[in-house]
């Protein structure tokens, strides 16, 4: 019965929360920019790699990083530090649901899970934690991805400047490993153009992002 | 089997994730003034990296990255274990972590090089990984960065000065933790239409802090290449040369890295030190040349407004310099590079600071660093190369101290002279116990 609560609670609060712009609150005290007010500059190109996907099958992490706009974040689904992977989940479910009553961010957006922990982390361990979220009608694509193995996922985390290392107490009630928060913005062609950390993870910021890529591809569309 | 995802302790954090307010990892430690974006050391600091400029026929004369263990339970507590020097002298200054603390970015602002080390691999021997030397060709002209603040994946450089005309006219740039530049973000000038306090802008940068909370940066203003290599004597007495400083600090908002308002804060504003508190908006600044400091502060009608608090020293003023703000927000450390007294403020009420201690370091003073439970502060000594004292009073040095509320109190003292090390500037903390 607790389960059930809970999972419902889970449910509740990521289908019926408010909307993203009144998500002010005192870690986010100010009002959001106005998307295309501002420009997000090139950081560099997404890299690819290998990956898995919730039914075992490989993806080529490039496929998931152009055509559309991708906000992806890396996770592990044993963390449970507050403002780490439960908080980026918690603002992809947010963006997610966003679009889900949007049909122009549906269409261009695509959210993208990535684990750091491909031992535990397996193609139906992903699928049994996607299933929390991804449960929407007409929404943007969230995939939940992971790696086969440590030497898959090496590169990735290198190329995504992803720091992870083990803590010193496997037992830590947080989860085994140290991680910094990464959770990305990237446009059609594939280049990042922002990061964002525990500090800045603000929905409202990264709707505010995405839809200034999307007003940029709007303005490059009829440019040509 | 109960499903994992089932466990109550996933989903009742993973609620908090979602839907709570977050709260900070205050359970780490770290130096109080480093970035907000910083992955923090746990516990007490083991290693404090000393950016030292090299000084000719000092040892071997370059700049270098000096490693002092400061870990009390270590047998090589209080001394140097390791040195790297960069070659040659490049008015070695400030420098910060990538906000993964895997990396050191030191900066040198004579000749804009931004040497790169890996303090991850060995905490205790820091190895160069990279430089960058094409920094004022990348940036489309900036110049003289000052140091490095972790962003989260990349690091904002605040610079003094460009390749140009070698004033103050500045800029902010931005270089990913990869070591690739992003952009250059030039400070605003009396031609920024529109924006509030634009006659007062002088195109000027020095420090650049970020509230994250409130989504706002605040820049202050030094003075160019024109200035800050040429010996002070001479500065001083140069009625033009001294009218190239900056007397200006700017409130940005901090996404969209576009400027808001520009207070006029006469006197070259240096330090950028914003309080901690969660109830707190403010920032503390101090103006080099009037000796003053100054606050930033959200008013009741959230509106920013800048305001001079408290004088420092007697008449002439004492040259204020580095200054540490307790992570309490209830202490602020103010050094003087004139008197080489630092001061203590009771600053519980921000905006009526009062002075409760003081004590004389050295014959020189400048850099500051304080641990995050307030028990030690480590000082060091240079200013700038050509800005230092001369003879005896040219004294060159990394100090510890303990602090208990009241008194500062010697704990170890490092003479870089007679080390042969040369003039430490900057000091930051390094750990073998990084969280994330």
């Amino acid at each position: 019965m607790k389960l059930q609560i809970l999972l419902l609670a889970v449910v509740t609060m990521t289908t019926a929360a408010s909307a993203i712009d009144d998500l002010r609150s005192a870690d986010h005290d100010y009002e959001s920019p106005k998307p295309g007010t501002y420009s997000l500059p090139v950081l560099r190109p997404a890299s690819d790699g290998r990956l898995l996907d919730t039914s075992g099958n490989p993806v080529r992490l490039a496929d998931l990083t152009s055509g559309r706009i991708t906000v992806m974040s890396f996770i592990y689904t044993r963390c449970t530090a507050v403002r780490a992977c439960p908080m980026a989940t918690g603002v992809l479910s947010q963006l997610h649901r966003e679009s889900a009553d949007d049909p122009a961010l549906s269409k261009s957006l695509r959210l993208v899970s990535l684990s750091f922990d491909p031992e535990q982390d397996s193609p139906a361990r992903m699928a049994e934690y996607s299933a929390l979220f991804s449960r929407r009608m007409n929404a943007a694509p969230w995939h939940f991805m992971t790696t086969r193995s440590p030497e898959d996922l090496r590169p990735i985390l290198s190329a995504y400047d992803q720091a992870v290392d083990r803590k010193q107490n496997p037992l830590d009630r947080t989860g085994p490993l140290h991680h910094t928060v990464r959770v990305l913005l990237i446009d059609r062609s594939g280049n990042i153009r922002n990061i964002y950390g525990s500090s800045t993870l603000d929905p409202r910021l990264v709707l505010a992002d995405v839809r200034t890529l999307m007003m940029e591809t709007a303005s490059l569309a009829q440019q040509h | 089997m109960k499903s994992w995802i089932a466990h109550p302790r996933f989903l009742s954090t993973l609620l908090s994730g979602v839907v709570l307010s977050a709260t900070s990892a205050a359970a780490l430690a770290d130096e109080t003034c480093s970035s907000p974006y910083l992955a923090r050391i746990e516990g007490q600091e083991e290693f404090l990296y000393v950016w030292t400029l090299g000084v000719e026929g000092m040892g071997d004369g370059s700049d270098k990255l000096v490693t002092v263990d400061v870990n009390p339970g270590s047998p090589t507590f209080g001394t140097v274990i390791a040195q790297h020097s960069v070659g040659g002298r490049h008015e070695a200054h400030h420098g910060g972590f990538t906000d993964d603390r895997r990396q050191l970015w030191l900066a040198g602002l004579g000749s804009s090089t931004i040497f790169i080390y890996d303090v991850a691999s060995d905490p205790a021997r820091p190895r160069l990984m990279k430089t960058i030397g094409d920094f004022e060709k990348a940036t489309g002209g900036a110049a003289g960065p000052h140091g490095a603040y972790a962003l989260p994946g990349r690091v904002l450089i605040p610079c003094l000065s460009n390749g140009t005309d070698h004033t103050g006219r500045t800029a902010l740039v931005e270089y990913g933790n990869d070591g690739g530049y992003i952009t250059t973000h030039w400070m605003p000038t009396r031609e920024a239409a529109g924006l509030p306090g634009a006659e007062f802008a002088d195109g000027y940068g020095y420090d650049a802090r970020v509230l994250p909370r409130k989504n706002v940066m605040l820049t202050s203003s030094f003075s160019g290449r024109n200035n800050y290599l040429r010996p002070l004597g001479e500065v001083v007495k140069d009625p033009e040369a001294m009218k190239q400083f900056g007397g200006t600090m700017v409130l940005w908002d901090f996404h969209t890295r576009k400027p808001r308002k520009v207070f006029q804060v006469p006197g070259a504003p240096l330090e950028i030190r914003w309080a901690w508190g969660a109830t707190h908006p403010y920032a503390f600044t101090a103006t080099a040349l009037t000796s003053k400091l100054w606050l930033c502060f959200e008013d009741a009608h959230g509106e920013w407004q800048a305001e001079e608090v408290a004088t420092l020293g007697g008449p002439g003023g004492v040259l204020p310099v580095d200054m540490s703000l307790s992570a309490d927000d209830s202490t602020l450390f103010v050094d003087g590079f004139g008197d080489g007294v630092c001061r203590v403020f009771d600053v519980s009420d921000p905006h009526r600071p009062r002075q409760i201690h003081e004590k004389k370091i050295g014959r020189q003073l400048n850099m500051v660093s304080q641990s995050w439970d307030g028990k030690r502060l480590y000082f060091s000594s240079s200013l700038l190369a050509n800005w230092d004292k001369s003879g005896a009073d040219n004294e060159q040095f990394v100090r510890a101290y303990g602090w208990d509320g009241r008194e500062l109190t010697p704990r170890f003292d490092l003479d870089f002279a007679a080390l042969k090390l040369g003039r430490p500037h900057h000091m930051l903390f390094g750990s073998t116990k990084v969280g994330r």
